[in-house]
């Protein structure tokens, strides 16, 4: 049996067929989870966001209409609970430590070069970090969560080339941020 | 192609969406263009770094926890399912009962009403007799007697009679309250404090103690408006025991006359 589409699973739950939710939280928890991960750096916190979005998606269910693209609607609801969340501890940011990412390199690399490149996804993050939340959403959203452009612009309600813009000056940003890291860390 | 669309066009440059035409035109531009070339290239670069940075996984409690809060959750909403079909026959019964004649229908509220009212009184009064109110009012009784015996003391007639009067308020006075108001009967130099200690023993007079009092206050007496107060309280009470002393006040030539009439027919009254 083929699998139904995300879509075609969530009009069923919609309908009345509650417990479908679980075929979508298979396939997406995992995604959620890093994308949480990567706003707030904090896996606790990531785990009650992921938690929050499935169940918000049951309490909106109704307002889910048929035709309406599900990653753009999840990353919606998704980001409404990051807000909220936010707004309710009054922080951008839950900092945490770097304990948060536990496999950090590819295995297959030489000790050497493992190390270096440890060293740099550990730059990258904290780079990540000090990117304004605007920012790392949509860099996130585009580079991460593998969303095309046009559904970045539905999550964000805004036209296709402003979230290019938006990208194009993430990355610029995150750049200035990882140069100024490695410099610190070269001097 | 300008530097501001190579930049807009940047973000597709990296992620490969972008059709040949287009990738041809981005190239040529940067063959001409060094500062955009070395934009590209720098911004590229960490675009490729952040791909090196791998997914993580969430605790297995995650799954757990999602599983028992959907279960929860279904339970929830069965019950809000069949919630409604119970209510709706209920409120069909209740609309059965409910008259349609509004002449009917004020009978019912008033019935209803009556009811209100019988169950509110009844549990007023159980209330009352609750041992919180119960100790209430016996605080509230000694503060009286307090207020009393106090009052009693005082030099001013006008205090003492205001003494006289808590004495009035409490319910059942006791021993002490009872004797203070037999000693001003006694004692007190102003006829009308006198007066009124007498009135507020009325309601006692039943008692042991203060009909001895008034009996023994009936030879010390003096004046003859308690005199006769006094004889009119014995008559009142039946006390038969009075009549001996009724006899000596009636035959005693000291004694105000009016005083001995009424004593006369107090005797007469008590035989």
């Amino acid at each position: 049996m083929e699998a139904q589409p995300d879509q075609a699973v969530m009009l069923a739950v919609r309908d009345g067929d509650v417990e479908q939710i679980g075929v979508l939280f298979e396939r997406h928890h995992r995604m959620l989870f890093n994308f949480f991960l990567r706003l707030t750096a904090n896996r606790g916190l990531s785990e009650d966001l992921v938690q929050d979005v499935f169940f918000r998606m049951l309490k909106y269910r109704q307002t889910f209409q048929a035709g309406t693209n599900f990653t753009s609607w999840m990353y919606q609801i998704a980001r409404n609970a990051h807000i909220d969340q936010a707004r309710k501890r009054r922080l951008e940011v839950v900092p945490d430590d770097e304990a948060a990412w536990d496999s950090v390199a590819s295995a297959e690399a030489d000790p050497q070069e493992r190390l270096e490149q440890a060293q740099e996804i550990r730059l990258l993050r904290r780079a990540l970090d000090r990117l304004p939340l605007e920012k790392r959403e949509v860099l996130v959203l585009s580079r991460f969560q593998n969303l095309k452009y046009s559904e970045i612009a539905e999550v964000l309600g805004c036209e296709v080339g402003a979230v290019k813009v938006r990208v194009f000056r993430a990355v610029r940003e995150l750049g200035q941020i990882f140069l100024e890291l490695s410099g610190e860390k070269a001097s | 192609m300008n530097c501001d669309d190579v930049r807009d066009q940047l973000p597709d440059y990296w992620t490969g969406a972008m059709d040949e035409a287009a990738k041809s035109a981005m190239q040529s531009h940067f063959a001409s263009c060094a500062a955009c070339r070395a934009e590209s290239e720098t911004l590229g670069a960490i675009w490729k770094k952040l791909g090196a940075i791998p997914e993580e996984r969430p605790s297995r409690a995650l799954r757990a926890r999602f599983e028992a809060t959907l279960e929860a959750y279904v339970q929830g909403l069965r019950q809000a399912e069949r919630g409604p079909s119970t209510r709706e026959k209920l409120d069909k019964w209740l609309v059965g009962w409910w008259p349609r004649e509004p002449v009917f229908q004020f009978g019912f509220a008033m019935a209803f009403l009556a009811i209100g009212l019988l169950v509110g009184y009844s549990l007023t009064r159980n209330t009352q007799d609750s041992g919180e109110v119960a100790r209430l009012r016996e605080e509230v009784q000694h503060t009286r007697e307090l207020v009393a015996l106090s009052l009693l003391q005082e030099q001013s007639a006008s205090e003492r009679l205001k003494g006289v009067d808590w004495s009035i308020r409490v319910p059942q006075p006791d021993p002490q309250v009872l004797s203070a108001l037999l000693r001003t009967v006694d004692y007190d130099q102003n006829v009308n404090v006198r007066l009124a200690a007498l009135d507020a023993l009325h309601s006692s007079a039943s008692n042991e103690m203060v009909r001895q009092g008034l009996l023994q206050s009936l030879q010390r007496q003096t004046s003859p408006l308690v005199q006769i107060a006094l004889i009119d309280l014995l008559v009142d009470i039946r006390d038969k025991d009075a009549a001996n002393s009724l006899k000596g006040l009636a035959q005693e030539s000291g004694v105000n006359p009016e005083v001995r009439v009424r004593a006369d027919w107090a005797l007469r009254q008590l035989q």
